[in-house]
Formats: structure tokens, sequence, C-alpha cells
């Protein structure tokens, strides 16, 4: 049960975030939209290495515990983590400058903007 | 082509709960909280010293640690260098930006007095810093014993470094040139600390330094020392970052 | 020796991140800008030495395949760093491209996103595990982000962030991906989950190869996910052009080739890189002939043209068979020497000479015999014939339309230039830059040109390379050599 209702939540969303990363009207709204997919994917991979009555793989008082979660999927969220935040960052530094040459972020408007200035 | 999609509006909307369909049945499908974790038993066994285990134990208390910085420390070096690159192309896109809008720098001085957060948040700031250093620092240094580490030290790291600046002139004033020395050279740190080892005849980033006793602050080997250059690295790209967005916000104000 | 290997991927890192203190060092002499604008130059080179060193052991013998363990830990806890033929062929390529189209511009984080370029592409091409592949190829997405927006072209920005929107798409993809195999498998390392496909243990449901290849697809301008193609390449310079449609596309094609072979060699995920490989050329090959009817850009219509030329390369690929990797090779290689050279020639008005250069590419990429275009084409029919099931002789009959299409939009492109004021005066046009992009243009043509006079040899190499790459018993016997059998959890 717990798994169901664990890695439903992960591809809920997924799938919401992608579908707002595709739908949303405001640009802004699509960085965030990324987020929510990325955590989703973040949330799979943890359920990855998840064992049930497994502890944290951290030695207490210099002994390990017997049965531990999987380190190797933590580590690797753990880059997935940074590097959304390296995307993200980098995304909204272009939104700024997109803002400033088009005065918004309507994604129509944008993109009609840029089509013109693509033909041009 | 790309006319055509954007013309038939619900295709997105039918493609990500189609992959939905698709994803569900084949993670429940998985046995839940059983997992092979083939690579992961392996690090366990080394950590826990059973007899006959694969790899060496790195001598870290916290397991993900070992993993980020020795069993796959090559992922951290291409995660930092994706944190640079971002900060770089960041601070190229607004830069030339904030360049196009305001050529005479005069206008830039004019906005920087201007901004005042007022004597309560500049005060704060400055009791603040220090403290902040000190949390962020204990954090990074700990990495191999307690959960944290590099990473999230940084962060605390990187707004220790941008408050005390965005609370008295907006941020404008943090020094680029300091910035880009910690975070080239933390950088360079880093690989320097894992080309030692090949200098001595291992491959890369093979952990050297003894490994001390489990649990204490001076174990782990050449460990904590990465953490520390990632720790570093992490702050100066963040407050790079922090600082190109609010020297930006100024110049739109 | 084969420790230096990892050379190639932290040299040029080291050097982007020095980048920015050495240039406040030297910044401000005449003599301190001049070598840091020849610094990137010269790492590369540098690291091309050590690529030569590395495999051959200095001997001058080639001393393939070899897998180097990261910090000494073996498979699968470890990473690998796999170097054979297929990998090294794609090495000297990135590290040779990078040298001839290296920009002169000024602002020094150009050359700094260039050498993260050159490091990530290096690393895609030898990392042998999939996570890593993973960050190699989110660092190069990164840089090229960068790169598209620091154009100086009006839409640069707006066209960088469409593409990093689309290209974190593909990411969360690849990522659902790679968590599906770990989940059922616990490794990440692709010659240790190789191992797990061929004796049976598990076999990897097929959404898992379309989640990834949907996601390093995103780069090789696989059919869906090229919507960025025509923005970006309209944008950016005709260098970074080149760069990207050249060298950064196949080594995306690359990935996805590998992890077909190693973890899906079933008939499915080959059926599914043909359906889409088929989709990508038909379409490609369709909208640039649109295009150049309508007398668009001519780095529109190179664009559309490459989206098709790499549906062509899917669909060698698509036949992971000898042939098939032979056939996909010599294609990518084709295609990297003719578009390159194409779009050096985009970037200003051609004079005769320079028509002329065009239209030898041109021929060559319609397959017209002597050039090395024909021999392929030939060897891509025989082998499209020779598998013969009805999907095939589809993508015979549609393989022959897209090569009419090609002729077509191709003369179509070269009139249009014949009528030009600065053809029939066949004085060179366009500023320094222009120029040497033009100069450029004749290397890739001499390039094309000798191809001709050594078809033979050529093939016997590319042959030889497909027979290594098909061969997963040997990447798993040196890979998995100083490692645990994975299906007895003990040691050796």
């Amino acid at each position: 049960m717990l798994g169901i209702i664990l890695y439903s939540g992960a591809v809920a969303l997924i799938v919401i975030g992608i579908a707002g990363l595709v739908r949303s009207t405001h640009l802004f709204r699509a960085v965030l939209a990324l987020v929510i997919a990325e955590s989703g994917a973040n949330l799979l991979l943890m359920l990855a290495g998840f064992r049930l009555g497994g502890a944290v793989p951290i030695a207490t008082e210099g002994s390990f515990p017997l049965a531990m979660v999987d380190p190797v999927p933590q580590a690797m969220v753990l880059t997935a983590i940074v590097i959304g935040v390296g995307i993200q960052a980098l995304a909204i530094a272009l939104l700024v400058r997109v803002k400033q040459r088009y005065g918004t972020l309507e994604r129509s408007k944008v993109t009609a903007a840029m089509e013109l200035e693509l033909n041009k | 082509m790309s006319d055509l999609v954007k013309r038939v509006e619900w295709t997105p909307l039918l493609f990500s709960v189609g992959l939905g369909c698709l994803l569900l049945p084949l993670f429940l499908a998985l046995p839940f909280g059983n997992s092979p974790m083939v690579a992961g038993e392996m690090i366990q066994q080394a950590a826990q010293g059973v007899q006959g285990a694969v790899v060496d134990s790195v001598g870290a208390a916290n397991l993900v640690t070992s993993v980020v910085l020795a069993y796959r420390g090559l992922d951290t070096l291409g995660e930092l260098a994706i944190l640079f690159a971002a900060a770089t192309g960041a601070g190229m896109v607004l830069q030339s930006g904030s360049a196009a809008l305001h050529q005479n720098t005069k206008m830039h001085k004019h906005i920087d007095s201007e901004i005042n957060l007022g004597e309560l948040f500049d005060s704060a700031a400055t009791m603040l810093t220090p403290l902040l250093l000190l949390v962020g620092v204990y954090i990074i240094l700990h990495g191999h014993l307690t959960p944290g580490g590099g990473f999230q030290g940084g962060v605390v790291v990187a707004v220790a470094l941008f408050l005390p600046s965005w609370a008295r002139n907006g941020g404008g004033q943090l020094s680029h040139k300091v910035i880009s020395r910690i975070e080239g050279g933390a950088g360079a740190s880093f690989i320097v600390i894992g080309l030692v080892a090949l200098w001595q005849g291992d491959p890369f980033l093979t952990p050297w330094l003894a490994q001390g006793e489990l649990g204490e602050l001076f174990s782990a080997g050449t460990l904590p020392l990465l953490y520390l250059m990632v720790g570093l690295k992490v702050g100066a790209e963040l407050a790079a970052l922090l600082k190109y967005l609010a020297i930006d916000e100024q110049v739109q104000s | 020796m084969s420790n230096y290997l990892v050379l190639l991927v932290i040299l040029p890192l080291l050097g982007a991140f020095l980048m920015q203190p050495l240039s406040q060092l030297l910044g401000s002499k005449q003599a301190g800008r001049k070598i840091l604008q020849n610094f990137g130059r010269a790492v590369i080179a540098v690291t091309l030495t050590i690529t030569y060193i590395v495999a051959t052991e200095g001997e001058g013998v080639l001393q393939l395949p070899l897998s180097l363990l990261m910090g000494g830990f073996v498979v699968p806890v470890g990473i690998n760093l796999y170097l054979d033929q297929f990998s090294l062929l794609w090495l000297v390529a990135i590290q040779v491209s990078l040298l001839i189209l290296w920009p002169a511009s000024r602002d020094i984080r150009q050359h700094l996103l260039l050498l993260v370029v050159a490091a990530s592409s290096m690393g895609m091409a030898l990392s042998g595990d999939l996570f890593n592949i993973y960050v190699f190829y989110e660092l190069l997405a990164v840089a090229t982000f960068g790169l598209v927006a620091q154009a100086p072209h009006p839409a640069a920005a707006v066209v960088s962030f469409r593409y990093l929107l689309l290209s974190a798409f593909g990411s969360v993809l690849a990522l659902a991906g790679i968590a599906i195999i770990y989940s059922q498998s616990g490794s990440l390392n692709l010659a240790h989950l190789s191992a797990f496909v061929v004796n049976g243990e598990t076999q990897f449901p097929l959404a898992a190869f379309l989640l990834l290849l949907v996601g390093f697809g995103v780069k090789a301008e696989l059919f869906g996910v090229n919507g960025w193609v025509p923005e970006v390449y309209g944008v950016v310079s005709s260098r970074m052009s080149a760069l990207l449609a050249g060298v950064i596309s196949k080594i995306a094609v690359v990935v996805i080739v590998r992890i077909m072979l190693l973890l899906f060699p079933y008939p499915e995920a080959s059926q599914a890189l043909l359906v889409l490989g088929i989709l990508g050329m038909v379409g490609g090959e369709w909208v640039a002939w649109h295009t150049a009817q309508r007398g668009g850009k001519l780095s529109t219509t190179l664009a559309y043209s490459s989206i098709g030329q790499l549906g062509m390369i899917f669909v060698a690929f698509s036949f992971s068979l000898t042939l098939g990797l032979f056939v996909g090779v010599a294609l990518a290689l084709h295609h990297l020497i003719v578009k390159s050279g194409l779009f050096m020639l985009s970037s200003a008005q051609l004079n005769r000479w320079q028509l002329g250069l065009f239209v030898l590419f041109g021929l060559s990429l319609i397959g017209v015999p002597p050039l090395p275009g024909f021999w392929i084409k030939l060897a891509m029919l025989q082998d499209l014939w020779a598998t013969g099931g009805g999907l095939e002789q589809l993508a015979i009959a549609l393989f022959l339309l897209a090569t009419v299409v090609e002729a077509s939009y191709l003369s179509k492109i070269i009139s249009t230039q014949m009528v030009s004021p600065q053809f029939k005066s066949a004085k060179l046009g366009g500023n320094s830059e222009e120029r040497r992009n033009l100069n450029l243009a004749w290397l890739y043509g001499i390039l094309l040109f000798g191809a001709i006079f050594f078809i033979n040899p050529l093939a016997e190499t590319l042959h030889g390379i497909a027979v290594q790459t098909e061969d997963g018993e040997l990447l798993r016997s040196v890979v998995l050599e100083n490692s645990i059998d994975p299906l007895a959890g003990g040691e050796q």
C-alpha cells in the first residue's frame, strides 16, 4: 500500500510537471513546472534504493546499522538536485533577459516576437 | 512541424497522461522496499568490515559521503562543473543585458545609493554573517560524519557571503574578483587533490591520507578536504548567481 | 599509462576553472591577452597528445580496448572509463573539430564554456556508467545554453530558454529511465548491467529505452524533440552551428547506440529507433525542401537538413549488426565533415570557387559517385535490402525519396547563389571572421575530396571499429576483468 502511494505520488509529480511545462502560458510557470517534474524524478530515484526497515546509512557511535537503505541513489539524488538548481538558475537568468527585451513573459507573445526576429 | 504541434493543444496533455500510464505499472510491478542494491550492498559490506568485501572502505561515517566523494567522485566533479557553467552562463546573459540598458556606470552608482533596506536589516545582517559562516563551515567539515556536507554547507556560506552586501547596497558591491578566485581556486584544488593520487601511481581521485578513527573529525583521508573544496565552490557559485540576479533587479527598478 | 586517460576529461575542466583567475592576472597586458586567446586551443592540443599516448601506450600501435576504474574502485561500485576504437574515433573527432572551429572571441567566458563542452563530450564518449553519462550530458547541455545565449542575435536569450526547457524535459525523462533500470538491477554500470541482460537474469523494459532515447535524443536531434534545431542554428554563429550539428549531436548518438547495444539487445528497441529515424529523415528533409522553396535562410535549410541526416544515421544504427554499425559510423563521420563545411559556407555570399566547393559538398551529401557519400549510401541500401522486412522496404523507398528531395533543395540553393551579384564579380565578401570561415570550408573540402582516394582503407578501418563496437563480450570481459562475477555475488 505504501509503495502504491509513494510510486503514484512520484509519477503524478512527473506527469503534472511535464503537463505544466508544455501547457503553461507564462514562461516563469514553465520553470516552476520543471521544478515539480524534477522532484518527481528524484523521488523515483530515492524509491529505487528504499528498503523496508533499513536505517540511515550513517555510523553512530563507531558502528554501522545492520540493515541500511541504499546510499547510492541518495548520492545520485544529491547530484540531480544540484544539477537542477544550476539549470533553474540559468533559466531564471535567461527569463530576466527575455523580460527586459520583450516586456512580457507570456509564452505566445514571446514566441511570436522571437519568430519575427528569427525570420528577419 | 512545430506549427502543427502548436495547433493541437491537447497533444502534450495526452502525452503526459500516457507517460504516467506507462510509468506507473512499471514501478508498481517492482518489489517495493526490497530493492536489489547490488552496488549498494558492496559498499555497505565494505563499511561494516565484512570479510571478503569487494571494495575497500574509505573510512567515512556517512556512507552517502563515501559514495559522493570516493566511489562516484567523477559525478561530483561533473556536478561542480555544471554549477560553474550555469553561473558563468547567467553572468554572461545578465551582464550583457544590464550593459545594454545602462551604458553609463554613473546610473549604476545612483541606483546603488538609493537602495536602502533599513537600519534593522543592516545590523541584523552584520550580526548574522559570522554566525552563518560558522554554521556553514561546520556543516561542510562534518559532511563525512553527519548528514550535510559541501553542498548543504555551501548554500549557507553563499548566503553568508551575499547577505551583508545585499543589506547595504543591494548586492552590487560583492567583489567579482574575490568570488571568481574562490570558485576557480576551489574547483582547481578539487582536481589537484585527485591528481595527487595520479602522481602517486593510482587512478584519479583515489583517496589518500590516513583514514584515522571512524567518526572522528580528522578521518576518512582526503574526503573532508574534498568536501571543503566543494563547499567553497558551491558557496562562491551561488553567491555569484545571487549577485548577478540582484544587480539586475536594481537596473530594472 | 591508462591512468592518464582521465586527463582528457580533467584537463579541460581544470583549464575552465582557472580561466577567470588567469584572465585577472594576465588580462591587462597585450601579451597576456594573446596567451588567453590561445589557452583553450593549447589545452585541447595537450589532450589530443595524451589521447595518442594512452591509446598506443607510446608505441605507435593501438592497445585497445582498455578500461580505467576511477579511484581504483571495482565495477559496479566505482565509475569506469572505457576506451575502444569507437570511442577513440569520436574523441579524436571532438578534439580536432574543436581545434579547427575554436572561435576568436574576445570574451574569455566563451572559451571557458567551450572547454567545458570539450570535457563533457569526451566524458560522454568515454564513460561506462549510466548516471555518469547523464551528469556529463547535463554538463554539455548547460554549457551549450550559455554559448547559445551569448550569441549576438536579439532573439538569443529566448531561443536559449526554449532550448533549455526542451532539454530539461528530456533529462527528467532520462532520469526516470535511469530510475527504472536502477530499481530493477541495483547497478548503474553499463558492462555490469549488460552482463545481467546476457545472462538472462533481467530484461529491461522497452519503456526504459524509450525514456533514455528521448532524453539523450534531444541533443541528437531525434524526431519529436528537435524543435530547438532551426531556432538555435538561426541564432548562433556558423562555427557554433558546425560544432552543434557536426560533433555534439554525434556524441549523443554514440551514447544512444552504446546503451541500445548493451542494455536493450532485442528487436523492439531497434525498431523504435528505426521508426523514429525514418520520421526524422522524412520530416527533416521535407521541411528543408519547403524552406528552400520559400527562399528561407540558408542556415534554416541546413538545420532541417541536419535533422534529416541524423534520421538517416539512426536508421543505419537501428540494424545493430556489424554492417549497420559500419554504415552508421561512416554516415556520421561523413555528415560531420560535410555539415561542418556547409555551415562554414553559409555565413557569407559565395564567389564561384566557393560555390564549386558547395556543389562538392552537396554532391557527396546526395551520393554521386565517386564521392564518399555514394559508397556509404550504397552500403546502406545493401544493408536495408539484406535485412528485408516490411519496415525495411519502406525505409528503402523513403531513403531514396529523401535523397531526391535533398538533391532538389540543394540545387535550388545553388541556383539562388548563382544569381547573386557577388558571384559574378568573384570577389571575397564579408568581414575577416567570415573570410576565415570560408577558408576553413576548404579544409573540410580537402578532407572530403581526399577520402575518395582512400575509400578502401577507410572502409576497412571503419569495419574494424564496427566489429569491435558490436562485440559486447569483449567489453564485458575488459571492464569486469578485475571485478566480481555479477551473478555469484562473491569474489572471482
